[in-house]
């Protein structure tokens, strides 16, 4: 590896140093501290990603850095100094250890990055099992919560399932094509011949392991569970980075793909309905927060997966301007149940929250917006990019799925607003929930005002990813 | 100062936004009431005087009075753009008159007062966006903003069953605006494959050429959002609950605006875009707007809650408007139109009466109130009058609009405009029998439950404030309609003819 490509390369090995400094350090001076360190470090990582131009435009044939895996590693760096900053006062009050923890979070985004800068199959896999790893411990890190163990094996056994799936899959198409390198990989798979069942084989096998990471319907039966039972911010990193970085590196794949996807247009059709459909279903009767937001997000893969079948840079550019919709307005979710959370417990339940509007005002209406715009409200973010999904969907000749699309919302709008009733309209019988932190508070000023801001002035935003997309 | 001066300044934005000032105010003092309070009234003032020296200063031509134009999101063809006609001007002007109104009866409010106050402000907002907004997701994105907050307005100031009639109002609204996004967005694909210019521009997309089925499809997308809107038999069952459980102000802007919203949608954007399939469903129109006035006279005679009542009769009026805009000609539009003012302003003065009636006496219910007449003699006269413009006596102001209605109509359809004049005979049966049991026979409850020695004052002095303008906009609605109809009959014909633009 030359000295050209590792300068292209700088931001994520940033973030991985970083991490290992973080780890190694954090063992002789143990301090919560260095959660701020890895907010400095992921910062660093966001501006030499964003600043500083590459030397090459392909690493290894791995990985690339365009403009496209640069802005993923942007955005996925930002998100791990948001997840740390929310996570300050949450491993205070829980007694963790700041050092680890902060050495996780950064490799978490390193994976995620790296995922997204994927240009190869196994580029793919190295990001995606780079983060899912770091996901095991993360999701389990609170060693004495039964729940939380429960969560983690429930997440490995899940995972490593999945991983096998993954590497099964790309070793099919590898055997059909010969190439691991993207364009490539599909392009021997285009004539009809020999070698191209099993190539479709192939496909089949690593749908279901991406069906796994992003919980689609069917494979979507861990997502409740490790959400309610993660610790409040590794459940927002991992409903929103993990899935984030899934669909921006199925961009690049999908583009790849060519006329084959022809062939995998009902498998992405049934996906994407049942997905919107069962995760409805799922999702209107939870009385638990974090519940509801484990099959809501299934919904919203659906949504994600309308984008990915309809294809073509108007269809992607609606889809990433979704994922970075729903990214802010889930975390900005978790990041309200985070500073809620007391010693003892993490308020999840209703019951909980009742009537406690009145008495934290300014979080009750981020957690509200947050799940307005979940559901598509204007002017929230939200409603633009449900428009832009929907209005895919009708000019890709897909006038079924837009309609499930325009259901699903429906249909949403209850269990949405369940916790909005919840907070604002019922009388007070809640205990006084902790009182949130200075950082807290900044995390969630920036998500409320994003949500606001990109929903009322989405230009920005929408001509950049436009400028991106490969 | 002369209008014409002004032509390059944002007035439109101007009235558009200053109420959303006034909410971001009113967070920002969440903490004093009293600031709160007179921040609600002075902005509300403030854009009933701009919109009535529109009102005076602005010629009552046919075409577009004042427009505005901005870039807003060019990657999907989305522009800002307002413009007002006379039939937006007409119910701009009935918006800003009815909140001031709507600030005045709550001001009193004791529970979460910044709030309320906050949301009244920015439901003004998202009423008048509505009425002049000519992007159609312009358009959406106000017509969505007026429900967050309706929803909360009822959801956490309402009585009883609130909560319940808060989501009944809201999913029922949204189902229909799902719809209507849902035909937007095929609209502006087609138009885009016909000639590549993706638009959301409503004269932009007049000119879309749709085959009869598809035009028909998309049109019952856009008639759904407004018929459970405006409500029309049979999809008005969200209306009572709604209007009987939300706070005085909130049954004020629903009845006296919101229904109007969904009349403003059909006649500003259904009926040009999807013209040959307006024309057929306009019988289809006519047979429910007759059922609806007849069932909702019907259901409100039976009721003895004056509020169902009251809103019960407002589905009744709304068939008369809806048979008036079935009926297609220039008398009847006219009536249609003014009906709704009128309709505006009796039923927003009978909600505020209701309210103030149930401040001193905790009760709504026919059964135990009574003999009003002896103890609050200032306040029954205003309760008669409002009663009796409600029921149509000639002279007050539901009167005009309901004759023009059947005179337009019995030119069309003379059937069915003679079987709605019969409806006005049972609206007066409903309506008397309101009259009859709040103001005269035996005294009845006069306390809260709890209170024993209450004696009531009558009208203070802010409640005249509130009654005499409204009373006399009744009278003279009634007697000289002439102003009203002036503005908004240069749109009508212009709609009328070509089914098109002012």
């Amino acid at each position: 590896m030359s000295a050209l490509e590792l300068q292209s390369l700088l931001p994520l090995i940033i973030l991985a140093l970083g991490a290992t400094g973080v780890l190694m350090l954090g063992a002789w001076y143990p301090s919560r501290n260095w959660i701020l360190g890895g907010v400095l470090i992921t910062l660093l990582a966001a501006f030499s990603a964003g600043l500083i131009d590459p030397a090459v435009p392909e690493v290894a044939n791995l990985y690339s850095a365009g403009s496209y895996a640069r802005f993923f590693v942007v955005l996925w760096s930002i998100l791990g100094a948001l997840t740390l900053l929310l996570s300050l006062r949450y491993t205070e009050i829980h007694d963790l250890p700041g050092s680890e923890y902060t050495a996780l979070v950064l490799f978490a985004i390193c994976g995620m990055g790296l995922l997204s800068s994927a240009t190869s199959l196994v580029g793919l896999f190295l990001g995606l099992e780079a983060f899912t790893l770091v996901f095991y411990i993360l999701i389990a890190f609170k060693r004495d919560d039964s729940y939380g163990a429960e969560a983690g094996l429930k997440y490995l056994v899940m995972g490593a399932v999945a991983t096998g799936f993954l590497a099964f899959g790309i070793s099919l198409i590898y055997a059909a094509s010969g190439s691991f390198h993207l364009p490539e990989a599909f392009a021997g798979l285009q004539q009809a011949g020999g070698m191209r069942t099993l190539g479709l084989a192939g496909w089949a096998f690593m749908l279901v392991a991406i069906g796994f990471k992003v919980s689609l319907v069917p494979f979507h039966l861990w997502t409740p569970d490790v959400y309610q039972g993660a610790p409040a911010p590794v459940s927002g990193l991992l409903a929103t980075g993990s899935k984030g970085a899934v669909f921006a590196s199925l961009v690049p794949l999908f583009t790849a793909l060519g006329p084959l996807k022809a062939d995998l247009e009902v498998i992405l059709w049934a996906l994407a309905a049942l997905s919107m459909l069962a995760g409805t279903f799922a999702a209107l009767p939870q009385r638990n927060l974090k519940r509801m937001l484990a099959y809501s997000s299934v919904v919203h893969m659906g949504y994600l997966m309308i984008g990915l079948l309809v294809g073509g840079p108007e269809a992607h550019r609606a889809l990433l301007f979704y994922v970075i919709a729903y990214v802010v307005a889930t975390l900005g979710a978790f990041g309200v149940l985070t500073s809620f959370s007391r010693v003892d417990d993490e308020p999840q339940e209703y019951g909980d929250f009742r009537g406690l509007g009145y008495l934290h005002p300014r979080r009750s209406s981020v957690l509200s917006a947050c799940l307005l715009s979940l559901a598509g409200i204007p002017p929230l973010v939200g409603f633009f990019a449900k428009f832009g999904i929907i209005a895919a969907a009708l000019k890709g000749g897909y006038p079924g799925l837009a309609i499930i699309a325009i259901l699903a919302a429906l249909a949403s709008l209850y269990y949405y607003l369940s916790p909005i009733v919840v907070l604002f309209m019922q009388q007070r019988d809640a205990r006084e929930l902790r009182r949130g932190g200075r950082y807290e508070f900044i995390v969630l000023a920036l998500c409320f005002a994003a949500i606001l801001l990109f929903g009322i002035y989405p230009s920005p935003l929408l001509e950049v990813l436009t400028g991106i997309l490969p | 100062m002369n209008l014409s001066a002004l032509t390059g300044f944002p007035l439109l934005s101007l009235v558009l936004w200053l109420p959303f000032l006034g909410t971001l105010l009113c967070l920002v003092f969440r903490h004093s009431a009293l600031a709160c309070r007179w921040l609600a009234l002075l902005t509300t003032l403030t854009v009933l005087i701009l919109v009535a020296w529109l009102f005076v200063g602005l010629p009552a031509e046919s075409g577009w009075l004042l427009k505005e134009d901005y870039a807003w999101i060019p990657s999907f063809g989305i522009r800002y753009s307002l413009a007002l006609d006379g039939i937006s001007l007409l119910m701009v002007a009935l918006t800003a008159l009815l909140q001031v109104a709507a600030v005045l009866i709550s001001w009193k409010q004791k529970q979460h007062p910044a709030l309320f106050y906050a949301l009244v402000l920015i439901l003004e907002t998202g009423i008048i966006g509505v009425f002049l907004a000519t992007d159609l997701i312009l358009f959406y994105l106000f017509w969505e903003l007026m429900l967050i907050p309706m929803l909360f307005l009822i959801g956490v100031w309402g009585h009883g069953n609130r909560v319940y009639a808060a989501l009944k109002f809201f999913f029922f609204t949204l189902a229909g605006s799902l719809c209507l996004l849902l035909s937007i967005i095929s609209l502006y694909l087609i138009h885009g494959e016909q000639t590549g210019v993706y638009s959301f521009a409503f004269e932009t997309l007049m000119q879309t050429q749709l085959s009869s089925g598809v035009e028909m499809l998309l049109y019952v997308g856009f008639l759904l959002a407004f018929v459970v809107k405006v409500p029309l038999f049979p999809f008005h069952t969200w209306l009572p609950d709604a209007h009987t459980e939300a706070p005085a102000a909130g049954s004020v802007d629903l009845a006296g605006l919101l229904l109007k919203t969904g009349i403003y949608g059909l006649i500003r954007f259904a009926f040009p875009l999807f013209p040959s399939a307006a024309q057929q469903s306009l019988p289809f129109l006519a047979v429910l707007a007759l059922i609806g006035i007849f069932y909702a006279a019907w259901i409100a005679y039976a009721q003895t809650d004056i509020k169902r009542v009251v809103a019960y009769s407002s589905v009744a009026h709304m068939g008369f408007v809806i048979l008036g805009l079935a009926a297609w000609n220039q008398l009847a539009w006219e009536g249609a139109l003014l009906l709704m003012v009128n309709h505006g302003v009796t039923t927003g003065g009978l909600f505020i009466l209701i309210a103030m009636l149930q401040d001193r006496t905790g009760s709504r219910d026919l059964r135990v109130l009574g003999g009003m007449w002896k103890t609050l003699p200032f306040f029954s006269a205003f309760f008669l009058l409002f009663c009796l413009a409600s029921l149509g006596l000639p002279g007050l102001s539901n009167f005009a609009g309901e004759i023009l209605v059947l005179l337009g109509a019995f030119s069309r359809w003379p059937l069915l405009a003679a079987l709605a004049a019969a409806g006005v005979v049972f609206s007066a049966a409903y309506m008397l029998r309101v009259v009859q049991g709040v103001l005269w026979g035996p005294l009845g409850q006069m306390c809260k439950i709890g209170e024993d020695d209450c004696l009531h004052e009558d009208l203070d002095r802010r409640e005249w404030l509130l009654l005499i303008p409204l009373a006399m906009l009744v009278i003279w609605l009634g007697i000289y309609p002439a102003p009203v109809l002036e503005p908004m009959s240069g749109p009508i014909s212009l709609l009328l003819q070509s089914g098109g633009l002012p």
